[in-house]
């Protein structure tokens, strides 16, 4: 679905990405790690047409960005990072689930009956359905990142980017969220790519997994890597990976599936 | 005679009024206040170039402002520099080059304070025609991309995303704002245009949490506030920005009484 040749990022002559070549499938689940200013976030914006390529390019089914976003509207579901969005907007969360449903003349539409219950079923499966009403900066920063899950949910996107979804988001809530996308990406066939600094639970529960730090030091399955190789690499000091599986029963993971 | 001035001022004050507290709401919610008091005082420069060269339309004041305000978003856009440091430059060098240009044309004393706290007696036919046409355009522009506006400000990644010319839509609304600013300075003057952009949002925001419902407090308090101020300036002959302002300010206080009684 997306494929990325050669592709190079620089700010002020400073190399943000470099060199990057990869292919995503359809229906894919992949986890970008790397330590901070690994470019992980300018890696996404790029896919994302945000931010331009210095070199390289990235197609996203056999197209460039702007015409396959243009193909149709809401392609993408994107969750930006929790603090860069504007949280005291005087918006109840139903307003903000429906932000990016743009409509002329938005100050006088009412929502339809369909588009509530859609709203409805997103925000009750990500546990935030009792908070419909309420208004977004009313709510708990856990709570408001739920809200934004939703709203990337509601049109039902092909590709959904996730830059650090987990952000105020508890343990126990952690599992349920990585669950519910795992069965996204399998029933919906929707794309996912999701920047965490979840080292455990991402290897869990992706298809593949990326580990970059300027440069793209593996992306392969996730049970092919060798972790504590790459990660020394990625992250430059030497690092314990405790992959959380069945076996774990005492850990804060699978004590929250019971 | 006078009331025809009376009407003048009301129509050009509520049609004005209207366009700016419904702007207020995005200038509050993007914590861009200070950028209101930076457009309405480079009109200024264009004010002091009028009186030097006897002119009387909009043309020298309109393009400080516009450009003025098109150089403020282009520096909130790029964060080259401190938003709040470019707006300063720009309000600080209007004002001297309008103080300076004024002090070496004629005649400019009599008008100055007209200039800067507004005068009834000052708005024309012409002005009134203008504002409407301008009321108009303003109206149908802010209306139509009220829910683009509103993605914006929530995330402009987001409204990039969704296919928005998120950079021609921001521009396009500090031009139009620049305009609607130009056009109220007749009415309220230079130095207190920027009221217009603070004071309806928060009386609407003390009296509801809603957007929709701010707006519309928005909207209310500013057309009671101006047809009161126009009316108390006429009664008491005073100059119409400082009335005006004073009783949108009043206004204020009751709606944070009312907000801290109904908490």
């Amino acid at each position: 679905m997306i494929t990325i040749r050669n592709l190079t990022v620089k700010f002020n002559d400073k190399i943000i990405l470099d060199n990057i070549s990869m292919g995503i499938g359809k229906g894919e689940f992949v986890g970008i790690l790397g330590p901070n200013g690994a470019g992980k976030t300018t890696l996404i914006k790029t896919i994302l047409g945000l931010i331009k390529p210095s070199n390289g390019t990235i197609t996203i089914d056999n197209k460039s960005i702007s015409e396959y976003m243009n193909r149709k509207s809401n392609l993408i579901g994107y969750l930006p990072q929790h603090a860069i969005v504007n949280w005291n907007m005087p918006i109840r969360v139903i307003d903000a689930v429906m932000i990016e449903n743009i409509k002329p003349f938005g100050l006088f539409r009412k929502y339809k009956k369909d588009e509530i219950e859609s709203a409805k079923y997103w925000l009750e499966l990500f546990g935030v359905g009792d908070r419909m009403y309420s208004y977004i900066k009313e709510l708990s920063g856990g709570q408001q990142q739920r809200v934004s899950l939703a709203r990337c949910m509601i049109h039902n996107p092909e590709l959904l980017i996730l830059d650090e979804p987990n952000t105020a988001i508890d343990a126990v809530y952690n599992t349920k969220l990585y669950e519910i996308l795992k069965e996204l990406s399998i029933k919906n066939r929707m794309t996912i790519i999701m920047v965490s600094h979840d080292i455990g639970a991402v290897t869990k529960y992706v298809d593949e997994v990326m580990c970059l730090n300027v440069k793209l030091h593996c992306h392969s399955k996730a049970n092919k890597i060798n972790f504590s190789t790459v990660l020394r690499e990625v992250y430059g000091d030497d690092m314990e990976v405790v992959i959380h599986g069945d076996g774990c029963k005492n850990c804060a993971l699978n004590r929250g599936n019971k | 005679m006078i009331w025809d001035i009376l009407v003048r001022a009301f129509v050009v004050g509520v049609l004005l009024s209207v366009l700016l507290s419904i702007m207020s709401y995005f200038v509050v919610i993007r914590k861009m206040t200070f950028a209101g008091v930076g457009i309405a005082h480079s009109a200024f420069g264009g004010i002091a170039l009028n009186f030097l060269f006897g002119f009387m339309g909009y043309a020298f004041p309109l393009m400080f402002s516009i450009l003025a305000s098109l150089l403020i978003a282009f520096m909130y856009k790029k964060g080259k520099m401190s938003e709040d440091s470019a707006i300063d430059v720009i309000f600080v060098f209007s004002m001297a080059f309008g103080v300076f240009v004024l002090s070496i044309s004629n005649g400019y004393s009599a008008n100055m304070l007209g200039i800067l706290f507004g005068n009834i007696l000052s708005v024309t036919n012409t002005n009134m025609i203008i504002s409407i046409i301008v009321f108009c355009f303003g109206f149908l522009f802010i209306s139509y991309y009220f829910s683009h506006f509103q993605l914006m400000s929530y995330n402009e990644e987001l409204a990039y995303i969704s296919s928005i010319k998120v950079d021609f839509l921001y521009y396009l609304f500090w031009a139009v704002l620049s305009v609607v600013i130009v056009l109220s300075i007749k009415l309220i003057g230079i130095i207190l245009v920027n009221a217009f952009l603070v004071l309806p949002t928060l009386v609407g925001s003390n009296l509801s949490k809603n957007y929709k419902t701010i707006v519309l407090y928005a909207v209310l308090s500013s057309i009671f506030s101006i047809t009161t101020g126009i009316f108390a300036a006429y009664m008491l002959n005073t100059p119409a920005g400082p009335t005006i302002v004073l009783v949108f300010v009043v206004l204020w206080i009751s709606s944070l009484i009312f907000k801290k009684i109904t908490a």
